[in-house]
């Protein structure tokens, strides 16, 4: 198996990057040919889903997940935690990680990934700005 | 001009070359699993908070510590790295040898802006006779003093020394000293409140959340354990937004503070004029004369 990592500096305190090219560039440098692909990020406020990367389909996206998720809403998680020293004030980042989930998979042939055209791979950031990681695994089939 | 009045940069990424160093940073400040920060991760948290200066603070607490946490030196490299982003207090504890000659270059030669003292940690009441000579070399320098205050979430911090009423004397002694009750004393807000209506030169911050999200704690002190109405009406010229970042995160406290029902004028006075009148600072970034 094949792991490599690509690092994000997010820049809002919620956006989208399409991280598409850069797994791409990971299965080539692992010469693997065939098998599977996962794309995993290493974050419980973070998420990576498949989608189009059109600019009206993200706005609609983040509108939804808002309306769903309301800041404004009452969480248990807003408290003080002893074990980090600091208040935890993001809780509306962890559903809304949990509700997109935080991983994908693609099905890799003949060094290809095979995948729709319109299908790009997203790292969603729920919690930003902050420094992210987001892991690629190859298993050779 | 939106200014972070009381930021401390424990792990900012530049001053923490040495691993020993940011692990005791990690257990005095007992600030856990937040990582190094880039300056340029710092300037997108300022970004997304509309935050565009922040005032670093020094921590020396080296009678107790064995050594100096974040030294003056340390804040002027931030300042000369920061682009015109940072100003910096110096600190000196006052029970270390030669702290007026330190603090005294820090205002001199370093240029820092102001004096941080932390006296649930350095172990003194604000009103003991032994930092006089401190206060007057403020005085002499036209430097204001952010006491750190309230609730202090470090290891062997003593809350006793941070009431509000140790600071009554001192505003009476010494007039034209302008010192800052941070975190609004929290929980002693209402003392906090009564010491800034009777005293121009007490001024108080917002950087205290303690309990629940910064939308609620902000409603419950800032317009019920205080009425809204005394910031509002008569406490506005005194109020600075104060994150106390990395304990709390600013962007949230920024938005909770803009939510408060305060009049427009209010809130923009806490913003930044208040903390650039604590400077000594004109809004075009001259020293004003006081």
């Amino acid at each position: 198996m094949f792991v490599d990592q690509i690092e994000l500096e997010t820049k809002k305190y919620v956006d989208f990057y399409i991280i598409t090219k850069e797994i791409e560039k990971i299965v080539s440098k692992s010469q693997i040919k065939n098998g599977v692909v996962t794309v995993i990020t290493k974050h419980t406020t973070t998420a990576i889903t498949v989608n189009e990367a059109l600019e009206c389909l993200q706005s609609d996206i983040e509108i939804f997940l808002s309306n769903l998720v309301r800041e404004d809403s009452s969480y248990s998680h807003a408290r003080m935690l002893r074990n980090y020293g600091s208040t935890a004030g993001n809780p509306t980042g962890h559903i809304k990680s949990l509700l997109i989930g935080n991983h994908c998979h693609f099905i890799l042939v003949n060094g290809q990934i095979i995948k729709g055209d319109a299908q790009d791979v997203f790292f969603c950031e729920f919690d930003g700005p902050s420094k992210r990681t987001v892991m690629v695994s190859i298993e050779e089939k | 001009m939106f200014i972070d009045i009381n930021v401390h940069p424990d792990f900012y990424a530049d001053i923490n070359l040495d691993k020993t160093k940011e692990t005791l940073r990690h257990n005095r400040l007992n600030i856990h699993h937040n990582g190094l920060a880039s300056l340029n991760h710092i300037s997108n948290q300022m970004n997304c908070a509309s935050i565009d200066r922040m005032v670093l603070m020094a921590n020396d607490c080296s009678s107790t510590d064995k050594t100096v946490l974040v030294s003056n030196e340390e804040i002027k490299k931030l300042i000369d790295l920061g682009e015109k982003k940072f100003l910096g207090f110096a600190s000196v504890d006052p029970n270390s040898d030669n702290y007026l000659q330190q603090l005294e270059f820090a205002f001199s030669n370093l240029k820092l802006s102001g004096l941080v003292l932390y006296p649930a940690r350095q172990y003194f009441f604000p009103n003991e006779e032994k930092v006089a000579d401190i206060y007057q070399l403020c005085i002499a320098y036209n430097k204001p003093i952010m006491f750190q205050c309230g609730l202090n979430w470090e290891p062997n911090a003593l809350s006793k020394y941070v009431h509000p009423l140790h600071f009554e004397e001192v505003a009476i002694k010494y007039p034209t000293l302008k010192l800052c009750i941070s975190g609004f004393g929290w929980p002693w807000v209402r003392e906090t409140a009564m010491l800034l209506l009777k005293y121009p030169n007490i001024y108080s911050d917002t950087s205290v959340l303690y309990f629940d999200s910064a939308r609620e704690f902000y409603s419950q002190i800032f317009t019920k354990d205080i009425p809204y109405t005394w910031i509002d009406r008569s406490l506005r010229h005194q109020v600075m937004f104060g994150s106390n970042n990395p304990r709390f995160e600013q962007i949230r406290m920024a938005k909770a503070l803009s939510n408060l029902g305060y009049r427009d004028s209010t809130v923009e006075l806490i913003k930044g004029q208040n903390a650039l009148d604590f400077l000594g600072i004109s809004n075009t970034g001259e020293k004003s004369v006081c």
